[in-house]
Parts: structure tokens; C-alpha cells; sequence
């Protein structure tokens, strides 16, 4: 358990460190490559958690498609790349007070309804199957459904972004 | 590895029901055959395209109708995730009936807008899908990923006249302001999944209750709340509104006001009558101020509106408080019954006339190319028939016997009142002070129509197209129905038609 503790202080420090970046870099593509080491350091969290099926997904998903998405949209369209001192919006200072609410709101929640509790030692794994399982068993209509949210997600993006 | 494997149970093919699941079905394949059609279809067949999807939409009615005429009860798949009982099917219909008559509001809009019609029908039957399927649904992912697919082609149609950058904003406003509330619900799921251990809402509901609580269920639902209090446009979560009703093409602002609205106010309905029955010291008084700010709020904005559009986003929203306002009693089992009723009266009620309203406003702007409520000046001299349909949909919304909305309020005072005690009484207190200040607004369309002569003295008349013709003629009739005969919906909302609701 003491090695697991260990990781999880190093990705949770280098999650924390790229939240931060993320938000107070003042260039597009820096913003973003912070926030690959924030999901990546989430897809290591997961590992920990032994949860490889969700890890590998979210290294797929959010780090091979989406932040692929996200530079090539800010390479593609007219954005400026370099340094920029008015990428940040002249209010922001009233959104720290807004999220250490927050912040504070759920870690208490959080410490007082799990506080002393701990992950069982032997706690069984969820495999991959028993995930497949799942989806083609009591989830399938919402799994059927995402098919057409992405179908319809793909037509109204070629509409809009469409030139003519 | 192979232990581990042979340890796990193997797969059992779930057994589907598939006529319980007929509407989805037809819809979807409805969608699928207008986008196919669309490739092949030259540029004067294009019209064919609304006549399939109000044909899908027809269609998807059939089965609705002989689900609620087989006597087989309440179906349930999936261990109770999909369940088709009667409460689902009055509103799968309702949905369905909404897209139907949305189909006849946009047929002329669209083909003279120039819009991308194919894709246009696709989105709208896609939308009504998610809708069609978020009443069925009883898991809390059944019911997220509902709320995505309804919303994901509303956030597009919003912004579907992409040269104007009204509706450019209001696209993005709806998506930004969507997606955020969207996150807030998925973490609040994912703090009652994580308390509850499960996903299916009548476990949930059976491990949540007030006398177990802890900060981090409450927190749960004080998160899934809110991110519906956005969905439903309820004040303060209600910025999105306007603008985004305002700057949508009009047929789809008409679509945004009810049938997403209704898809929020369903969710919303299951998730505290079928998972948190037992928590509802959490969630009253959460409702009650959402309900007594949304309507107060929405009235007095609305009073200030020049455009009849706008107007009518804040007149939305209000009624949406009204909605809201029985919920903030339906916490006990002997109030359960009559907030139900009330609700789904309400939402029928609402549903008809506000879709009327807004046939009426396409078809005066057809001819005033104009958005404010100085253009309804004179309407009763030179479209008479047109203003007094806008009297029976005004009258309805403010409340009047014998229109349908009359007893959409009827039943939620009526709600309160038999739910009793000072909590209940103020709201209902506020909520008639609201109803009176609402005239104002109505009234003053009415005073417009009737009594000013036409702004620019142009008196010609009206050809309204057959498509809106009909849904004028379908919006007014349920109207009618719902005010003069109320029994005919009021059995719809009975208690025992929701399956699973406060653990019966």
C-alpha cells in the first residue's frame, strides 16, 4: 500500500501543478500540452486503482483524440499561437473566490462521509469483460443511444462548421 | 489470467422487449431514412423531407398508442433500467406529438430560410429520440446520456442560422452554459453513485434516506438538482434563456420552450419521485426557492420586453416556476399523487399553447418581418382569426378559464393547498401574486392586437401556409381539451403509473 501512497502523491502533485498551468498560461498550445499532463496524471490515478480498462480509454480518448481536437483547432483556425496578455478575461479574480467555495464545499463533504475509511485490501478487480459484460447487458440503450449522439454530434459539426 | 477469466460468469444475452421499445425504433430508423434520402434528392425534391420526418414522428405514435392499449402493465428491461409504464408513455407521446407539430411549424421556415433542410429534420428527430427515450429511463446512466443526446442537436439547431450572429451566440451560449451544467449533474451522479453503490434509481432510492444522510449524498443531490435547474431554465440558472431564445430561428426557440423544457422537468420528476423520495429534506426547500425566484424573476423581466420573442422566453421561464412549484411539496407520500398530476397536466398544458403561440408569431412575422410586440398592432382588423387564436393561447398561458393552462394551475394550487402547512401556503401565496402580474404582459399582446391599429398602416392579410395551418388547428384543440375536458388528462399522471416512485 505504502508504494501506491507514494505514486499517488507524485501524480496528484503533477496533476495539481498542470490544473494550475493550465489556467495561468498565457499561450493557447502551452494551456493545452499542461492539460495532457493533467489527464495523463488521471489515467495514472486510475492505474493505481487497478481500473486499466477506464485508464487505457482515457489515454485514448482524452489525450490521443481530444487534445489532438484541440491543436489541431487552434492551428487550423485563425488563432494567434504565440504569447498572448489578453487571453485572460478581466473577471477571472472573482472566480477564485468561487472555486475555493467549491473546493472547500466538496473536500469537506468528501473527508466527512469517507474520511477514515479505507480501499479493502483485497478489493476485487473489475476486469475488462465484466465492463463488456455490463455494456452489452443491462447498459445497452444508453450504449445504442451514444452511437446516435455521435452521429448526430458528427452531421451538425459539418453543417456549422461547413463554408458556403 | 485463465481463473480469472473462467471466474466471471459468462454473458447472457439480455432480453429485449421490442415493442415496448417500438417509438425509439421507428424514430431512429425515421432519422436514418431522411438523412439517406437527403444524398439522393435533387434540390426541388427537398420538400419530401419534412413530409417523411412528420410521417417518422406519426409513426413513432402508432406504437405508443397500442403499448398504453395492451394490458400487460408497466414493461421493464434491463433489471428496471428501461422501464415503459404509463407515466413514460403519456409523455413519450407528448414528445412525440411536440416534434410532430414542430415539423409543421418549420416545414415553410425552413425551405424559405435556405437552410441545410435534411440535416435540419435529422437533428429534430434525433433531439425528440433522446427525449422519447430519457422518459423511459431509470438509471442514472440511462438517464445522462438521455439528457446529452436531446441536447446535443438542440445546441446545434440553436445556432442553425449560421450567418447571423445572433444565432451564432445563441448556439454558444446554450452549448457553453449546457455542457457546464451537464459537468455539475455528472459529478453530483457520480457522488450518489459513489455513496450508493449503484446506478439503478431504485437502489438508490431505497439506501437513500434522511435519516442516513451524509455530506457527500447531499452534496450528490444538491449537485444532479441544480444541473437540472439549468436544463429547465429555473432562476438564477436561467441566463442561457433568453438569448439563446431569442437569437434561435423561431421554430426551434417553439421546440427549446417545451420539448426540452418537458425532457428536463421528466428527468427531473423521476430522479426525485423514484431515487430520492426519502431525501426530500434535501431537495424541498432547494425547489422551493428555485420555484419562488423563477417565477417572480421571469415576470417582472418579462413585463420590461419589447420583443414578442423575448417576452415570451421570460413568460417560459415563469411558467417553468410554475412547474417547479408543486415539486416543492411532493416530498410526502400523501402530496406525492396530486404533484404528479399536477406536473404532467401542467407540462400537456403548457406543451399546446405555448407551441400555439408561437405558430401565431410565424405567421404574423411571415408578413411583419418583425420580432417586436409593437407588430401585432392591428392584427384583429386585418387577421382576425389569427388574433383570436393569440387571445385563446394568451388567455391560456395567463391562467384563464376555460383554456388549458387554467387547469395546468388549477391542479398545482390545488397540489399545495392539499399538502398544507406555511411553507406550502407562501408558495402558493406567491405564485397567485405571480399569476396577476403575468396578465400585464399577456394583456398587453391582447391590448396590441385588438385595439392599436397596424404600425405601418399596411393592412393586407395573412396567407398563412397549410403546414402551420394545421398546427394552429392541432395546438388550439389541445388547448381546448385539456381546459374544457380535464379528465381526459388528469388520470395520466396518477401515482401508480410511475413504476418504482416512493418504493411502490
Amino acid at each position: 500500500m505504502v508504494a501506491q501512497n507514494i505514486f499517488f502523491a507524485i501524480f496528484a502533485v503533477i496533476m495539481v501543478v498542470g490544473a494550475l498551468r493550465v489556467v495561468t498560461s498565457n499561450n493557447v498550445v502551452h494551456a493545452a500540452l499542461w492539460l495532457v499532463t493533467v489527464l495523463a496524471g488521471a489515467a495514472g490515478q486510475y492505474i493505481l486503482l487497478s481500473a486499466e480498462f477506464v485508464a487505457v480509454t482515457q489515454v485514448l480518448v482524452y489525450i490521443g483524440a481530444v487534445m489532438v481536437l484541440f491543436l489541431f483547432g487552434t492551428m487550423l483556425t485563425r488563432a494567434r499561437l504565440g504569447e498572448e496578455t489578453d487571453l485572460n478575461n478581466k473577471t477571472w479574480i472573482l472566480g477564485i473566490p468561487v472555486a475555493l467555495l467549491l473546493f472547500g464545499t466538496m473536500s469537506y463533504a468528501l473527508i466527512d462521509s469517507f474520511g477514515d475509511e479505507k480501499l479493502p485490501e483485497d478489493a476485487t478487480v473489475v476486469s475488462t469483460q465484466v465492463i463488456s459484460d455490463q455494456i452489452f447487458g443491462p447498459y445497452l440503450i444508453p450504449f445504442w443511444a451514444l452511437s446516435f449522439v455521435l452521429l448526430a454530434a458528427t452531421i451538425g459539426a459539418i453543417v456549422l462548421a461547413r463554408k458556403d | 489470467m485463465i481463473a480469472t477469466l473462467a471466474a466471471v460468469a459468462p454473458w447472457k444475452a439480455p432480453t429485449i422487449d421490442y415493442h415496448a421499445l417500438l417509438p425509439e425504433i421507428i424514430l431512429a430508423v425515421g432519422l436514418v431514412v431522411v438523412l439517406l434520402v437527403d444524398l439522393f434528392l435533387e434540390e426541388r425534391g427537398k420538400w419530401l423531407l419534412s413530409s417523411l420526418a412528420s410521417f417518422s414522428f406519426l409513426g413513432a405514435f402508432v406504437p405508443v398508442v397500442t403499448l398504453a392499449l395492451s394490458d400487460s402493465g408497466a414493461r421493464s428491461m434491463f433489471d428496471g433500467r428501461f422501464v415503459v409504464d404509463d407515466f413514460s408513455l403519456v409523455l413519450k407521446g407528448l414528445f412525440i406529438l411536440v416534434g410532430y407539430v414542430v415539423v409543421l411549424l418549420s416545414t415553410t421556415y425552413v425551405e424559405e430560410g435556405d437552410y441545410y433542410r435534411g440535416e435540419y429534420w435529422v437533428m429534430m428527430l434525433t433531439s425528440v429520440l433522446g427525449m422519447v427515450m430519457m422518459a423511459s429511463s431509470r438509471d442514472l446512466v440511462s438517464i445522462f446520456v438521455a439528457l446529452e443526446f436531446l441536447s446535443i442537436p438542440a445546441y446545434m439547431l440553436a445556432a442553425w442560422r449560421k450567418r447571423d450572429s445572433r444565432s451564432n451566440e445563441a448556439g454558444a451560449k446554450y452549448f457553453l452554459l449546457g455542457v457546464f451544467a451537464s459537468a455539475v449533474m455528472l459529478y453530483g451522479m457520480s457522488l450518489v453513485y459513489g455513496a450508493t453503490g449503484s446506478t439503478l434509481l431504485v437502489d438508490i432510492g431505497a439506501s437513500l434516506d434522511d435519516s442516513r444522510m451524509t455530506s457527500v449524498r447531499v452534496l450528490g443531490i444538491v449537485f444532479i438538482v441544480i444541473g437540472f435547474a439549468f436544463k429547465v431554465s429555473a432562476v438564477p440558472f436561467h441566463t442561457w434563456a433568453p438569448d439563446t431564445y431569442e437569437g434561435a430561428p423561431t421554430p426551434v426557440t417553439a421546440f427549446l420552450s417545451v420539448a426540452s423544457k418537458a425532457a428536463g422537468f421528466v428527468a427531473l420528476v423521476t430522479l426525485l419521485y423514484i431515487a430520492f423520495p426519502l431525501a426530500s429534506d434535501v431537495w424541498q426547500p432547494m425547489i422551493w426557492v428555485l420555484a419562488a425566484l423563477t417565477m417572480t424573476v421571469g415576470n417582472v423581466i418579462a413585463l420590461k420586453q419589447t420583443n414578442i420573442v423575448r417576452m415570451l422566453a421570460y413568460s417560459s421561464i415563469s411558467q417553468g416556476g410554475f412547474i417547479l412549484m408543486p415539486l416543492a411539496v411532493a416530498g410526502t407520500n400523501d402530496s406525492a399523487q396530486s404533484v404528479l398530476r399536477a406536473v404532467v397536466v401542467y407540462l400537456i398544458a403548457y406543451a399546446v399553447t405555448n407551441l400555439g403561440v408561437f405558430g401565431i408569431i410565424l405567421a404574423v412575422s411571415r408578413k411583419t418581418r418583425s420580432g417586436e410586440i409593437a407588430s401585432f398592432g392591428g392584427l384583429f382588423s386585418y387577421a382576425p382569426g389569427l388574433a383570436a387564436l393569440m387571445t385563446i393561447f394568451m388567455a391560456s398561458l395567463a391562467g384563464i378559464p376555460p383554456f388549458g393552462g387554467w387547469f395546468g394551475k388549477f391542479a398545482a394550487f390545488q397540489s399545495l393547498l392539499s399538502a398544507g402547512g406555511g411553507w406550502a401556503y407562501t408558495l402558493a401565496v406567491i405564485g397567485a401574486v405571480n399569476s396577476v402580474v403575468a396578465f400585464g404582459y399577456y394583456g398587453n399582446v391582447l391590448r396590441e392586437m385588438w385595439m392599436r391599429p397596424a404600425p405601418d398602416g399596411d393592412e393586407s392579410p395573412i396567407n398563412a401556409p397549410s403546414p402551420l395551418v394545421l398546427a394552429l388547428g392541432i395546438t388550439t384543440i389541445g388547448t381546448l381539451l385539456v381546459g374544457i375536458l380535464p379528465g381526459l388528462v388528469t388520470h395520466f399522471g396518477d401515482l401508480a403509473s410511475l413504476t418504482g416512485a416512493f418504493g411502490g
